[in-house]
């Protein structure tokens, strides 16, 4: 752990009395084993993920379910790139999650800003139809929105990612508000009085302050793009789709069947980028979550 | 006098600027020469009121993105859908002709449609208060002084990271009916497989995968829990109170900004949640008509109405009744919680 996180244990001061001690280690067995339970279950599904994309087909229909493969079958992962173009559809739902992620990651934080800091009149009603537009369900401007996009000619594009980039998502300016809205006034205070323009003070001194906000808004709205399917679906032909759709209508037999052991493989290698960008982003995440503000 | 002092605030944003920014604010603050100046020996004096005009001009900068986006891809589609479920259009029949509430008369004449809703209205009351309470123990469990914290969180936020999608392939195989690990786990005990992907299991299993995303809401849980001053607790524990008891009269008051705000998003994201679809057996358009009963909810109706029947005007009027009801449930909890949630939004309040 970096120094930044709060130390284990000065917060809770050890009991006084043996009874007390005894109690408190017997708890702590407790807590523990309640934890490492649940970290497991939580795990599994990952776990049982990689084995089935371990499998050969025919161990798959086996019954009683053999719990680990006889024999690892390590090119269901090299077959999983070639039954579909699985590199093809993982470069366009990363040309499409990065365009997204960007964008809309500096446009929220840029209207956040705005709402957390800022005054003017029809402010509250501007904020309570963002809050309104958060509760729309996205299937309702989907579809419409796909007939005026088809109209512009951007279908099969990655244009209303764009779009939906710049526009900012109300979700996301939330989170960016309520974090900017919890800063100290003597911040801004001062780089008024310094002369700082408010488009200044929001790219020099909360921007920087906030990037634990801005990994978390990027790691989001990545998995957002990343993992949706019903967009694209619409949006997107056959070859420029996402790795969503492909993954959801390939690995079919001729017949139609779905061939689970590539397909378990092909969602591993599905699944791993996520979890690794949220590795990598998360140290500043876990970490800034204790060292935000002035305090 | 105040517009010499806007086009500073409007030249600093760099990448952050869209051109629809500038657009909005440089309507009535045109640049003048001297309006380039140093600022620090200006602004000092600076009188209140030249301020706060100056905070309202950077406000409609700021959100002018969001304004802009929200009319043409929120405000402008739906009008169109509105318009739409007023009419029979299927996209493809020139032929298609307004119809005034026809589509809603029929819509609230379908048994489907009651079904449907009353499904997506069960999901919800089962889902979010389930995802709430275990996201918020593991926050708890999380948040205590033991080792290997960190690590803890990180394993139990994973499953919160993973896409629909992801989620959706990973459940399949999950509950798969010959190779699944569920049924493993059944046969161990001597139970014979079940077919958990159909009726009457379907629904548990998208119930599943909601908790099993339980993470999200510990994560952002556990930032409120921080932001508890740990004074408070401190003074709690002196003065002889429970565990349970500063839990529950110190933390959950703090924390009620945020499980409101876990409530709200909860409850429309189990609406239209497209798990039933991407647990399916054929997770297309066209096979979200074979998705299992207990799975079919309302949004599951809508989108097969749109792309399996091709029933636009339908589908729209579908669509519009859902986001009233939406509207009217949010309304009703916050107007429930007004009195009970605990704002400090503003930290220099409380000095």
């Amino acid at each position: 752990m970096t120094p930044t996180t709060l130390p284990p244990k000065s917060s809770h001061p050890t009991a006084p009395t043996p009874p007390a001690g005894v109690r408190i280690r017997v708890n702590r067995l407790v807590l523990y084993t309640v934890l490492v339970a649940i970290t497991g279950l939580m795990l599994g599904p990952f776990g049982w993920l990689i084995v089935t994309g371990l499998k050969t087909t025919p161990e798959l229909a086996a019954s009683p379910v053999h719990w680990l493969p006889d024999r690892i079958q390590w090119h269901n992962f090299a077959d999983a790139f070639t039954q579909i173009d699985f590199l093809g559809y993982a470069r366009n739902s990363l040309i499409i999650a990065l365009i997204y992620a960007t964008l809309v990651t500096l446009s929220s934080a840029w209207v956040g800003f705005g709402f957390a800091r800022l005054n003017a009149p029809g402010k509250k009603a501007l904020f309570g139809v963002l809050l309104g537009s958060m509760m729309l369900p996205q299937m309702i401007t989907l579809f419409p929105t796909y007939l005026i996009f088809a109209k512009l000619g951007m279908v099969d594009t990655y244009w209303p990612w764009v779009l939906w980039g710049l526009a900012g998502a109300p979700y996301l300016v939330f989170l960016f508000r309520q974090f900017f809205a919890g800063m100290p006034r003597e911040l801004e205070e001062a780089a008024i009085v310094d002369g700082c323009g408010y488009a200044g003070i929001f790219w020099r001194i909360f921007l920087p302050q906030s990037w634990p906000v801005l990994a978390a808004s990027f790691v989001i709205a990545f998995t957002w793009s990343w993992g949706d399917f019903i967009a694209p679906m619409l949006l997107l032909s056959n070859d420029r789709t996402t790795l969503s759709v492909a993954l959801m209508t390939s690995y079919v037999t001729p017949g139609g069947l779905p061939v689970n052991n590539l397909l378990a493989a092909g969602s591993v290698m599905y699944v791993v980028p996520i979890l690794l960008i949220f590795l990598v982003a998360q140290r500043g995440f876990v970490a800034g979550m204790s060292t935000t503000g002035l305090k | 006098m105040t517009a010499e002092q806007i086009p500073e605030a409007v030249r600093r944003p760099r990448t952050a600027a869209r051109p629809g920014t500038e657009r909005t604010t440089s309507a009535g603050t045109t640049p003048t020469p001297n309006s380039i100046r140093t600022g620090a020996s200006r602004s000092t004096d600076l009188p209140r009121g030249s301020m706060t005009v100056r905070r309202r001009r950077a406000f409609y900068m700021f959100t002018s993105p969001w304004i802009i986006g929200f009319a043409l891809l929120t405000v402008g589609p739906m009008a169109y859908a509105l318009w739409l479920s007023f009419t029979t259009f299927d996209g493809i029949s020139p032929r298609w002709r307004y119809v005034g509430l026809g589509n809603y008369r029929e819509l609230l004449s379908d048994p489907v449609t009651w079904d449907s809703l009353g499904r997506a209205g069960v999901f919800a009351l089962t889902s979010v208060p389930l995802s709430i309470v275990a996201g918020l123990a593991l926050a708890v469990l999380v948040n205590r002084p033991i080792k290997a914290r960190g690590l803890f969180r990180t394993l139990l936020y994973l499953p919160a990271v993973v896409p629909p999608v992801g989620a959706g392939l990973i459940f399949k195989q999950l509950f798969n009916r010959d190779s699944g690990a569920a049924n493993g786990v059944l046969h161990v005990f001597g139970i014979d497989a079940l077919a958990w992907l159909d009726d009457p299991y379907a629904r548990y299993v998208i119930l599943m995968a909601v908790l099993w995303g339980a993470g999200n809401v510990m994560i952002i849980s556990l930032a409120g829990l921080q932001d508890v001053p740990r004074e408070l607790h401190e003074a709690a524990r002196i003065d002889g109170a429970s565990a349970w008891r500063t839990f529950r009269s110190i933390t959950v008051p703090l924390l009620s900004p945020v499980l409101l705000f876990q409530v709200v998003t909860g409850m429309i994201a189990s609406v239209q949640t497209i798990m039933p679809l991407l647990i399916a057996p054929v997770p297309t358009p066209a096979g979200v008509t074979a998705i299992p009963q207990t799975n079919y909810m309302y949004m599951m109706h809508v989108f097969a109405q749109y792309f399996a029947m091709g029933r636009y005007g339908y589908a729209s009027a579908l669509l519009w009744v859902l986001f009233v009801l939406i509207l009217i449930v949010t309304g009703i909890v916050f107007k429930a919680t007004s009195g009970v949630v605990f704002y400090n939004v503003d930290p220099e309040a409380k000095k």
